[in-house]
């Protein structure tokens, strides 16, 4: 399980998260819709400390890491608990797809490579991509790239996947690919928190939707509910930007 | 007066040049290899933002940068056996070699240390985050993912630097030195074939030069070869083209 509680962080002036209250139980897929600049990402990079926040904690399980300052061992703790598949991928662009999932393996958890190589290439074959495993990121598409971040994540065996807008950098024709490389995994009863534009798939694969504006929790539910009956004026608002034309009538 | 062009000279120039060549590649080798050793101790303050280490790293790097190479020679060689003095330490008689070894590994010290925080700084922050994602301490995440990356963007302009290096020697003769140059005013004064003496000079700069550029090229492509785009686009590079500049900053981090 993990719980977020107060969560708060402020850039210069502007208070970009205020007091977030979040729980995501095991197994569940959380989606988290919002306009630019509500904060969805900043929440995200807190829950793994890229971002540190200013006050609130970041429980999972039973380990708590709090405020600004935790020591180094709770960071690192956290980190190893948790992974992130990130818009731009990110990934080694020095070290092969199959190098760049051993990495986390050999020299975080200290596996021996033997296996470690075992597990990437599974994850890998996973993905979709086991005759790539010797591509560098620079001979693979951006869905292929990002199917290589999900695989990296995916094999640290975190408890919690942290998505933010995975397909948000992608050719139109590539996103499909990566979306239903995270259905699949979102079935297999990984937890995950997901940021995406993509309501198809929110409404599809989510269990519960977030939306955020101004960095608040505007209001939560089931797709259904959030899609078909928004209780908040903002979030109504925010769909019918989104998805202009009523495609909720089924 | 000079005498009449004889293209026989440049010949006739070009080994009593190359006897001196040693001394001219002695300069650069050692002041290079000086150079990656303070120019790397320079960078630390200013990598981990150290706060007044940081300061006297920027004022020295400006003042190599700022002042002309021919200066720094002289303030070297007069002003150092000064300072020296104070702590009795006694340089007078070392032989001019050292100071103009020690001003270049100075300047190129100086220079050094700008490649390699603007090497540093050119590697994506993205791969940064993703290694700290998984887990990766700040001195995994530096020997992994930073230094192998900074060390194939900093090829091109280490390049640059140790033929500027190379080039910057020819100065040393005004303190009296016997290299190549040296050599050259020597020949030039004896038989009055001044022209002859330098285009045999040049052309031995330039084959160096070239030598060392096509090293150089084939070193990035060798340490890049994980990036298919960059190394073709290396192999394409003619060779009349100065070394590729490369980007300095890399794209901020934050994505989203
Ligand atoms: N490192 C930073 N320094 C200063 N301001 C920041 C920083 N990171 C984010 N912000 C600001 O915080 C606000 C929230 O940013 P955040 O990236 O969390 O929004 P978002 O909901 O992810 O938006 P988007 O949908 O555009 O990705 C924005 O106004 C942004 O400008
Ligand atoms: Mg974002």
């Amino acid at each position: 399980m993990i719980q977020l509680s107060g969560l708060s962080k402020t850039f210069g002036t502007q208070q970009v998260l205020k007091e977030i209250d979040l729980t995501v139980d095991k197994g569940e897929v959380v989606v988290i819709l919002g306009p630019s600049g509500s904060g969805k990402t900043t929440m995200l990079r807190c829950i793994n400390y890229l971002e540190r926040p200013d006050a609130g904690e970041v429980r999972i399980g039973h380990l708590a890491v709090q405020g600004k300052h935790p020591s180094r061992r709770d960071i690192h703790q956290l980190r190893q608990r948790t992974a992130m598949v990130f818009q731009q991928y990110n990934l080694f662009k020095h070290r092969t797809a199959l190098e760049n999932v051993m990495e986390g393996l050999t020299v975080v958890q200290r596996i021996p490579r033997s296996e470690a190589r075992e597990i990437s290439a599974r994850m890998l074959e996973k993905v979709g991509l086991g005759s790539k495993l010797d591509h560098y990121p620079g001979q693979l598409s951006g869905g292929q790239q990002q199917r290589v971040g999900i695989a990296r994540a995916l094999a640290l065996n975190p408890e919690v996947i942290l998505f933010d807008e995975p397909t948000s950098a992608l050719d139109p024709e590539l996103v499909g690919e990566v979306l239903e490389v995270i259905r699949r995994i979102a079935r297999e009863g990984i937890t995950m928190i997901v940021v995406t534009h993509e309501m198809g798939f929110a409404r599809d694969v989510a269990n519960r939707v977030v939306f955020m504006d101004g960095g608040i929790i505007v209001e939560e539910g089931q797709p259904e509910e959030i899609f078909q009956r928004p209780r908040e004026e903002r979030t109504r608002q925010f769909l019918q930007r989104i998805m202009p034309e009523p495609n909720y009538s089924i | 007066m000079s005498r009449r062009f004889d293209i026989q000279y440049v010949f006739e120039f070009i080994p009593k040049l190359l006897a001196y060549l040693n001394i001219t590649l002695l300069i650069v080798g050692s002041s290079i290899v000086l150079g990656l050793l303070i120019g790397l101790i320079v960078a630390l303050p200013r990598l981990y933002n150290t706060p007044v280490l940081k300061r006297l790293s920027q004022l020295y790097v400006s003042f190599f940068r700022g002042t002309p190479i021919l200066i720094q020679l002289f303030l070297v060689y007069y002003g150092l056996p000064e300072v020296l003095g104070w702590i009795h330490i006694d340089v007078s008689r070392l032989a001019v070699l050292y100071f103009v070894i020690a001003t270049y590994a100075l300047n190129s010290g100086a220079f050094i240390s700008e490649m390699i925080r603007a090497s540093v700084a050119a590697v994506d922050r993205g791969q940064i985050e993703a290694a700290h994602s998984i887990g990766m301490s700040g001195y995994q995440t530096f020997t992994r993912v930073i230094a192998p990356q900074a060390l194939g963007i900093s090829i091109p302009l280490f390049g640059n630097l140790v033929i500027g290096n190379l080039k910057d020697t020819s100065l040393a003769f005004t303190l009296g030195v016997m290299e190549m140059t040296g050599r050259s005013q020597t020949l030039g004064t004896a038989t009055q074939h001044f022209i002859e003496t330098y285009i045999a000079l040049s052309l031995i700069y330039f084959v160096i030069s070239f030598g060392l550029e096509k090293g150089f090229q084939w070193m990035e492509r060798y340490v890049n070869r994980f990036d298919g785009h960059r190394s073709e686009q290396m192999l394409r590079a003619s060779w009349r083209r100065p070394l590729r500049a490369v980007p300095l900053l890399g794209k901020g981090g934050k994505s989203g």
